[in-house]
């Protein structure tokens, strides 16, 4: 996910964790298409989080994400078949801490993942931290690595 | 009948059940069925304007339906629909 994030540094990378009783085995980077689906910007308005529309194309994948949609669904049935469950949820933040924004928040519709934010703004010490965001809540989930 | 995936958040309102069976000749049908039978549905998919939310996906086996026709994309007999949330943040 580190490798990840530094690749695409200066736009937010995103990518999914799957596994079994909260053990991760599986990971599929998922491609960031903030900036060329149009769709984006319209559910940002819809959750009245950051609006996307002032911002030029060029640089919306700076500050925000959007999971390409064909992507997140062969991912899913992916795991349907390997029968794996969704366990995180990642993206990273190039310039600002590893904790979740207003917007992040706002969009948050997968109750049951943990969201995992991997924060460049040290770009030679990444900060990498997850929480659970249910009802606009934010509570730190905790992790290891083995 | 019409296999339908339910995400997470909706499962509360299908007994926990990730994957349904509804009838209908139609997405917007199909939704329809699945609310007479499972309350709430309807009304967790669609705004208050009855189009679909913009952070609902829809599919139609592998296709999304906002490159077919949308929820009047008709369906047959063995189609599957998938609801999938969609994901996104940003700073």
């Amino acid at each position: 996910m580190v490798a990840h994030a530094r690749e695409l540094n200066p736009f937010e990378c995103c990518g999914l964790l799957a596994g079994r009783n909260g053990a991760v085995v599986h990971h599929y980077r998922i491609t960031n298409t903030v900036a060329n689906d149009v769709r984006a910007a319209q559910v940002f308005d819809e959750a009245h989080v950051k609006g996307l529309r002032h911002l030029p194309e060029t640089t919306r994948a700076e500050v925000a994400y959007f999971m390409d949609p064909k992507e997140m669904l062969a991912a899913f049935k992916d795991m349907r078949q390997r029968q794996l469950d969704l366990i995180v949820i990642y993206h990273s933040h190039t310039a600002s801490p590893a904790y979740p924004s207003t917007t992040d928040i706002g969009l948050a519709y997968y109750p049951e993942a943990a969201y995992l934010i991997i924060s460049l703004e040290q770009k030679s010490k990444p900060d990498i931290r997850a929480y659970w965001i249910r009802d606009r809540q934010v509570v730190p989930a905790e992790f290891h690595s083995i | 009948m019409i296999k339908v995936r339910i995400p997470t958040p909706l499962r509360p309102l299908t007994r926990g059940q990730g994957e349904v069976e509804a009838k209908g000749a139609s997405v917007a049908e199909v939704i329809a069925n699945l609310d007479s039978i499972h309350p709430g549905l309807k009304q967790r998919l669609y705004d208050e304007t009855g189009e679909l939310r913009r952070f609902v996906n829809i599919y139609v086996n592998e296709e999304d339906i906002r490159f077919l026709k949308g929820k009047e994309t008709a369906l047959k007999e063995g189609d599957e629909v998938s609801i999938v949330p969609a994901i996104a943040g940003g700073r």
